[in-house]
């Protein structure tokens, strides 16, 4: 019992801890991401996808809302643990009894709670400028966690592994922001010409967010399974890894 | 019974520096510990360990008889660790940093300690503040209440009143002392040794990282043997100051005030002689050596004059 208290407390700090500042953590994301549900929304509505026979806005909804959640997932795992270092009060958990995995599956909890807030504060507005349907709602809500969970294990090593606020801000604008912008967010990977589309093939974020559009549309560009299978991997790779870096205290322990 | 803290062959290097070399020390059950040594010998890399602060390089170490490596987090919510630096969680509140703290050590529903807590340091007024708008010794105040909310069986303060007011290191001692009569043992670093001497039953020297003395503190004190006799006249001490055999180090310290240092054999025929002289006395004090005495025989502090 004191073991789950143990787990439980500290998920509830990192979601209390992003509620409390939850201006700059939930309601910035949601304005930027409506402005571009509006700015779509007006310039591309009459445009139709290739290959899909959706409109485009049914199309950007699901990358939209995945990009929202992947970048919140990312940020408030590592800006908790670089803010945690910064501050010296890293040694809260460090001094605590908390096996190393449950230090991940802590964390990731707590950016998985923040992604999947942002991106349902999303889908939300987006009401408003689409039907609101989802093809399957158990595919989008299993695929909201593991796509979340993957970024905040990264988010985590990121966390760890820098030592100032720069650090971070490398991952997000040379990593992430990048993948995300091209990997089908916007278009489909298929139309893109020549080699582009294959080289798409090896970012990462395309399955994601085209597992993802699965779940809103039912149409995907690669195969359902594929993406699953190395959405999964990727998840579990990363989640190994982070708590290997907890157990030999990377860049936290002397 | 099982020792609070046991600590074989300890080693700990940082690049070519050796933090801790060979450190072998027991520390029982109910003890008020003192860990003493000047800056850099080794006394926060050494507590870092037994935290899990530190990964040492060899050696083992055990809390309550459970390894803190295979059984780290028994070790760990046995112990309730005070750190040297302030830091704290921006986020929360006095009363939610100490709910939360009490959370992870898995104890739910723990207002009444937390209250104890509070009252016992000062700062139930400050409970609903945000700890960035703590002062500097209110900070501390909320570190040493964190590590006491689990009600650990060992309690390690390192260097808890370094930048503290009176009034504070007061009623920590006070409380602190009465955590150790209920039977916590508590270990004490600090660089006020008169902190030390007067509330640690036993005592360890480390210096350059090695521990160069652990004993009883009255032991160790008495390992140096000195006496102090200072007279206070009513007459010009330098005028008298000859008019002693060679048996003591004489120092005219005032006006009229003299100091004779000799060892304890000695005091009896020295005080005797003070009494066949004519010296016109106000007042007289002997004194033994101090804790300071031995610490800086024994530390780099001493430098070269080391007996």
């Amino acid at each position: 019992m004191s073991d789950l208290i143990t787990f439980y407390s500290l998920v509830k700090r990192e979601i209390w801890r992003f509620s409390k500042v939850a201006i700059q953590t939930v309601f910035a994301p949601l304005i930027s991401t409506s402005l571009y549900l509006i700015i779509f929304s007006y310039s591309f509505r009459s445009r139709e996808i290739a290959g899909y026979g959706i409109e485009y806005i049914n199309f950007i909804v699901p990358g939209l809302i995945m990009m929202s959640l992947i970048q919140n997932s990312f940020a408030n795992t590592s800006s908790s643990l670089i803010v945690a270092k910064y501050q010296g009060s890293i040694v809260d958990l460090l001094l605590a009894p908390f096996s190393y995995m449950q230090l991940t599956l802590g964390l990731m909890i707590g950016g998985i709670v923040r992604g999947v807030v942002v991106g349902f504060a999303i889908y939300i507005v987006a009401t408003f400028f689409y039907s609101g349907a989802v093809y399957s709602v158990g595919l989008l809500f299993l695929f909201s966690i593991l796509i979340s969970g993957v970024f905040s294990l990264f988010g985590i090593i990121a966390g760890l592994w820098a030592e100032k606020f720069d650090h971070i801000s490398i991952f997000s604008n040379f990593f992430i922001t990048p993948l995300t912008f091209l990997s089908g967010v916007f278009y489909s990977v298929k139309n893109l010409p020549g080699i582009w589309s294959k080289v798409s093939l090896f970012n990462p974020v395309f399955y994601m967010i085209d597992m993802a559009r699965y779940a809103f549309v039912g149409i995907s560009d690669a195969k359902l399974s594929l993406s699953i299978t190395i959405v999964t991997s990727l998840f579990i790779a990363l989640f190994a890894l982070t708590t290997y870096l907890f157990k030999i205290g990377y860049k936290i322990k002397d | 019974m099982t020792e609070a803290i046991k600590i074989e062959n300890l080693n700990k290097n940082y690049g070519d520096v050796q933090a801790l070399e060979d450190v072998n020390l027991t520390i029982e059950q109910g003890e008020f510990f003192g860990l003493l040594g000047p800056n850099g010998a080794g006394k926060s890399t050494l507590i870092g360990v037994l935290a899990g602060l530190v990964n040492k390089d060899s050696g083992q170490v055990s809390v309550l008889g459970n390894n803190i490596i295979q059984s780290y987090r028994k070790t760990k919510k046995s112990l309730g660790i005070v750190p040297q630096e302030v830091v704290f969680d921006p986020y929360f509140n006095v009363r939610e940093t100490l709910e939360i703290q009490s959370g992870y050590f898995g104890i739910k529903d723990n207002d009444q300690r937390i209250d104890e807590v509070l009252e016992a340091l000062g700062l139930k007024y400050k409970e609903d503040t945000n700890i960035r708008g703590l002062s500097g010794g209110m900070k501390r105040r909320l570190l040493i209440a964190k590590a006491l909310v689990h009600d650990p069986e060992i309690i390690v303060l390192d260097e808890p009143t370094a930048g503290v007011d009176v009034e504070l290191r007061n009623s920590l001692w006070e409380y602190v002392t009465k955590l150790n009569r209920q039977g916590k043992t508590i270990i004490l670093t600090t660089h006020y040794l008169e902190e030390a001497e007067q509330l640690c039953d036993r005592i360890a020297i480390l210096n350059e990282g090695r521990v160069v003395a652990v004993d009883e503190k009255e032991e160790l004190i008495n390992r140096i043997d000195k006496k102090v006799i200072e007279i206070k006249l009513n007459q010009a001490a330098n005028q008298v100051k000859d008019n002693f055999a060679s048996d003591a180090k004489i120092e005219v310290v005032a006006e009229d005030k003299l100091k004779l240092t000799t060892t304890r054999g000695k005091v009896t025929g020295l005080l005797e002689q003070i009494q066949n002289s004519n010296l016109e006395i106000l007042d007289i004090d002997i004194n033994s050596a101090k804790l300071e005495d031995i610490f800086m025989k024994l530390t780099s502090l001493g430098g070269e004059n080391n007996e």
